[in-house]
């Protein structure tokens, strides 16, 4: 088994590659591009509009459940996708499992329903 | 494995009798949950099996361990159920995290690949973090919550950083190769893979709050529901420290004098910072926080020169703890609960007014100090006897010093409890009464007859 430091060498270059990359375009876009400043251009980007206030400020954990939430489902949905391709070389132990995975993710959603973690009015 | 299906099944379910309005389900589904799986845990006595190939392996220490795990959360869950259900709208939920907890120690205790000792260590921690916080309300638990999570992931990564080198170095994370591998070596191993092994170190120092490591310690115990602290002192404690033996058991014995000295550090940090800190407390939650430190200390001995008698020893310790510290933990909610402060002069006569918990609550504390006829006494007995083996003369000689110095700081609350007077009545639910005696009983019980634990494995 070759455990020398020597066998990671490639992944050394990887990394000073990677590093190189990230570097050397900052310091020629510095270098070579127009150095403009304006006060509209150095504004945080907002999509177009005027940011105003402070970005640290509390806000209602509402909005972060309902974000986390969306995650975990958005994600899981991923799942179905191999599935559908692969629908007729699984056959009937595919549909199986899924049943299982959808039946769990479902309970799941049950309980945050129930729980009332959707409940904007609360 | 049938105790893990049984116990994550229990949980779940009880989490949907919470939502279904059968919420006076939840517990008696948590407790025979529970009661399962001791039984499904005692089944697998002399019954080594491989779970998943070789992913896991349910032997006789994890049954022992466990089963002291099990039990202790058996009777946190019972006390919980009584005496906070009143505080609780989340009733089911804390005890289903309770159960997914033990979950992650069960792994802890029968990994056989690294990957499963960092699930186990994050589904235990992950737990607690939640459970720390579980006081929405209350900035302190809060705090706890937060520190424990921030830190916890630090600690986590350095575990994985860890694994990570060690896999460069054995192309495996199987425990039986790497062992192999460290075998073949003779004592030569390159530098990157000890480099590995104190990372891993230092993430289960960490985990169970050892110093130089303790610093979340005392404020997550602190600001944690006292009946959570209870669970994180006693059960945390005793899954960490299975992981911990487990892992350097079979894996790193041949590099011993590698990290010997590491962890004798360790020991002797965690034995002094925790009970001198702990002498200046004027709250005894925080004190008992920075006594565990010491406890760890105390444990982290029987690791140093590690020996046959080692997994033994920590058992018996950490049962010895366990009790001692749900017993003192308990007493101090009940305490608390009545006159609304963790200072030691709440426990003024409280021996006039509720006989029996002053003297289950005297019998913890002699306990923690390591006086004979309690389990303490023999839990220290068996730590000093294994380190004496491996010849750690000195060290032995130092921890029994710092024994004494406990003396003095867990003697206070029961001199107060003792000397003073007070007028306030404190009455106690009948079932959590009745547990309090049977915990002190056994606490003296294994104190007088230890051959019963200590020979188990």
């Amino acid at each position: 088994m070759n455990s020398d430091l020597s066998s990671y060498f490639p992944i050394a270059l990887q990394f000073i590659l990677a590093a190189g990359f990230v570097g050397l375009t900052m310091f020629v876009t510095h270098v070579v591009g127009p150095n403009l400043r304006t006060r509209k251009k150095l504004k945080p980007f907002e999509s177009g509009i005027n940011p105003s206030g402070n970005a640290r400020q509390p806000f209602a954990i509402k909005y972060f459940l309902t974000a986390i939430l969306f995650v975990l489902f958005d994600v899981e949905v991923i799942f179905l996708y191999p599935w559908a391709i692969n629908y007729r070389e699984l056959g009937v132990y595919g549909i199986l499992t899924m049943v299982i995975f959808l039946g769990l993710l479902l309970s799941g959603f049950f309980y945050i329903i129930r729980k009332g973690a959707l409940d904007w009015d609360q | 494995m049938n105790v893990l299906l049984t116990l994550s099944i229990a949980a779940t379910l009880a989490l949907f009798f919470g939502v279904l309005r059968l919420k006076n389900l939840a517990t008696p589904v948590i407790v025979i949950g529970l009661l399962a799986s001791l039984v499904f845990n005692a089944m697998e006595w002399n019954n080594t099996t491989s779970i998943f190939n070789d992913m896991m392996l349910y032997n006789n220490f994890t049954v022992a361990f466990a089963s002291v795990g099990l039990f202790i959360t058996l009777i946190l869950v019972l006390f919980y159920s009584e005496l906070s259900a009143k505080h609780e709208f989340h009733l089911p939920e804390i005890l289903a995290i309770m159960l997914f907890g033990t979950v992650g120690g069960i792994v802890l205790l029968s990994f056989r690949n690294m990957v499963m000792l960092f699930l186990g260590i994050e589904i235990l921690s992950l737990s607690y973090y939640v459970l720390a916080g579980i006081r929405k309300q209350n900035v302190y638990s809060n705090e706890a919550s937060l520190k424990y999570f921030l830190m916890g992931a630090f600690s986590s990564g350095f575990l994985l950083m860890g694994i990570a080198l060690i896999y460069g170095v054995t192309a495996s994370l199987n425990l039986n190769e790497i062992a192999g591998y460290v075998n073949n070596a003779k004592g030569i191993v390159p530098p990157y893979f000890l480099v590995g092994v104190l990372l891993i170190l230092s993430a289960l120092l960490f985990k169970v709050a050892a110093a130089p490591f303790h610093f979340w310690t005392p404020d997550v115990y602190d600001g944690a529901p006292t009946l959570i602290t209870a669970l994180m002192s006693s059960v945390g404690k005793l899954y960490s420290f299975g992981a911990f033996v487990l892992l350097f058991n079979s894996c790193f014995i041949p590099l011993i004098a590698d990290w010997e000295v590491i962890l004798w550090i360790a020991a002797l940090l965690s034995m002094s910072v925790g009970n001198i800190t702990a002498l200046y407390q004027k709250s005894v939650k925080r004190m008992l926080a920075y006594s565990s430190i010491a406890h760890a200390g105390y444990m982290l001995l029987a690791l140093v020169g590690i020996n046959n008698l080692t997994s033994g020893s920590v058992l018996f310790y950490a049962l010895a703890y366990a009790l001692a510290s749900v017993v003192s933990f308990v007493v101090l909610y009940i305490v608390r609960d009545k006159k609304g402060s963790y200072d030691i002069a709440s426990f003024n006569g409280l021996a006039q007014k509720n006989r029996m918990l002053a003297v289950v609550f005297t019998i913890s504390m002699l306990s923690l100090t390591g006086i004979p006829l309690t389990a303490g006494f023999f839990g220290k007995f068996y730590i000093f006897n294994s380190a004496l083996q491996s010849g750690y003369y000195w060290l032995t000689a130092f921890a029994v010093i710092n024994s004494f110095i406990g003396a003095y700081y867990y003697l206070k609350p029961v001199v107060a409890m003792f000397a003073s007077k007070s007028d306030e009545e404190i009455t106690m639910p009948a079932l959590s009464n009745s547990l309090l005696i049977l915990l002190g009983i056994l606490i003296i019980l294994i104190g007088a007859l230890p051959g019963f634990i200590s020979g188990v494995i």
